[in-house]
């Protein structure tokens, strides 16, 4: 959460986190990693053919060939807002790699 | 119309309560209003807005939502299924009976066996987790606009917020519920994500409410009092108030109030009402503590609230609930259906699952209460054919007696 301005109240306050992320559900944490990739990955794919779908309809209504889309050269801000968004895109899809899971399935709540 | 910005300061939020219910009420908008609000919404997001819910404001976001949508929908169809066929082995395996009652404790010690039981509620998890990350990473990488569109909403009418930003809030409140980040009271944003998240909540349970089909639905069945008067309403823990809204909707002539402990909820709640041109008051404030006077209301409801607090709580709710309604008058407290520590296996693995891991941490308290029992031991007579306001939930029709 961002700093809070005092000029700017947002009237919230500390929540009491879940643990969520350190469950442990299939035996190892590795591989609950990658079924978090996996299911992050679909969100990504869908989105990406989503986004696709919507651009052929567009396109098609407005004379766009895939001529015009095969040749195009981005600039160089685009590319950097692309590299940008390539990393947002990994780091959604392949961060959970890193998450921690040592609670296992069973376990209860954590004293607080 | 009484605005935020006069209750703040020294002015203590009780003092606020007491000075709106001096008289001021907020007009009801007409239908031509609703329609005008509904029309001009689409001006107020960039990619427009489907009847009375906004387009979120990228095409990937919207999708990301549609595809952890979808998700729920094939787990809730096939996975969950095979997970709990997977459990159901090893009851067979342990010797134990699928129909024997189950503690909870007895459950996650089963649970922990065969990783196979554990892929739907990895998946279920890990699919949700995606829902808050976007959303959650949307609206705080726009912090200046959204912050802006609640500190405009804020001055917004025709219904009036009452924040209490001094106010304790207690810790039970503070869970991060469903996983979403935050919580209802420590993300600022947490009206925006609780609006878009839970539509795929609903989808794969009760079906779509991107209209607010499903609390419509329920608040057209809520019954009336004996004398048929509906002139002020209380709705306990609104969150978003899509609920309250709907009450408005029904009883346009009402003094409609949603409370929520959750201050980002009621701006959001009291923001979305404003836009829709209606006139639903929202305050800050415990369902235990209304700070309303005695027999005040005529119909006092709350919407899947009970299993989000300690069964301590849900006695003292009761209990207010029992001082703010007038005799006569209708306690509608819906939920899901509670009742008994132990289940057969099967149900009681999903209940667990529910309660440890999308962080329901009151859930399994909710359960141990004989919900109706204690509302009938608390001034309050059921009815002898209760009106049921929602298939498969708990039926919760009560009249305060005299």
């Amino acid at each position: 959460m961002a700093a809070q301005d005092p000029k700017r109240p947002t009237y919230a306050t500390d929540a009491i986190p879940s643990d969520v992320k350190n469950g442990l559900f299939l035996g190892n944490a590795a591989l609950d990693n990658v079924v978090s990739c996996v299911i992050a990955m679909g969100a990504e794919l869908w989105s990406t053919k989503r986004r696709l779908l919507v651009m052929q309809a567009v396109m098609a209504k407005n004379g766009i060939t895939p001529e015009m889309i095969e040749k195009y050269v981005p600039t160089e801000a685009e590319k950097a807002a692309w590299e940008s968004d390539r990393d947002r895109f990994v780091d959604l899809t392949l961060g959970p790699l890193a998450d921690g899971g040592f609670r296992p399935v069973g376990s209860n709540f954590p004293k607080r | 119309m009484i605005g935020r910005r006069g209750f703040f300061g020294a002015a203590a939020a009780s003092v606020a309560m007491a000075k709106t219910l001096s008289g001021q009420v907020a007009t009801a908008a007409t239908p031509a209003q609703a329609a005008d609000a509904m029309a001009n919404l689409a001006g107020l997001s960039p990619r427009g807005a489907d009847g009375r819910l906004m387009r979120l404001a990228t095409l990937d976001l919207e999708s990301q939502q549609d595809f952890t949508l979808a998700f729920r929908l094939l787990h809730s169809k096939q996975i969950r299924a095979a997970s709990i066929s997977a459990f159901e082995r090893v009851l067979e395996a342990e010797g134990i009976d699928p129909t024997t009652p189950l503690t909870a404790d007895q459950v996650r010690v089963l649970a922990e066996k065969d990783p196979a039981i554990n892929i739907a509620n990895k998946t279920w998890l890990a699919n949700q987790q995606i829902t808050w990350k976007t959303l959650h990473d949307h609206f705080h990488g726009n912090y200046d606009h959204y912050m802006s569109e609640l500190e405009a909403g804020d001055k917004a009418g025709p219904g009036t917020l009452v924040l209490s930003p001094t106010m304790n809030i207690p810790e039970y409140t503070k869970h991060e519920i469903h996983i979403q980040p935050g919580g209802y009271v420590g993300d600022p944003f947490g009206g925006y994500a609780y609006h878009y998240g839970t539509n795929s909540f609903y989808i794969s349970v009760l079906g779509h409410n991107e209209q607010d089909q499903i609390h419509k639905g329920v608040v057209s069945r809520l019954p009336l009092p004996a004398n048929g008067k509906v002139k002020r309403i209380l709705d306990m823990g609104c969150g978003i108030g899509q609920y309250t809204v709907a009450l408005k909707e029904r009883f346009p002539d009402a003094e409609v109030w949603g409370l929520d402990i959750g201050a980002p909820m009621v701006r959001y709640a009291h923001m979305r009402a404003s836009r829709l041109g209606n006139g639903a008051n929202f305050a800050q404030k415990l369902a235990e503590e209304t700070g309303f006077p005695d027999n005040h209301f005529d119909l006092v409801t709350s919407y899947i609230m009970h299993h989000e607090v300690p069964a301590l709580k849900t006695l003292a709710i009761i209990d207010e609930a029992r001082r703010v309604t007038r005799p006569g008058g209708i306690y509608y407290p819906l939920d899901f259906n509670s009742g008994g520590v132990k289940s057969p296996g099967r149900s009681m693995y999903g209940r667990w699952m529910d309660h440890r891991w999308n962080n329901e941490v009151w859930s399994m308290e909710y359960h141990s209460v004989a919900f109706n029992d204690e509302i009938a031991k608390r001034g309050f007579t059921a009815p002898a054919k209760p009106v049921v306001a929602l298939p498969g939930f708990g039926v919760r029709h009560f009249v305060r007696t005299a």
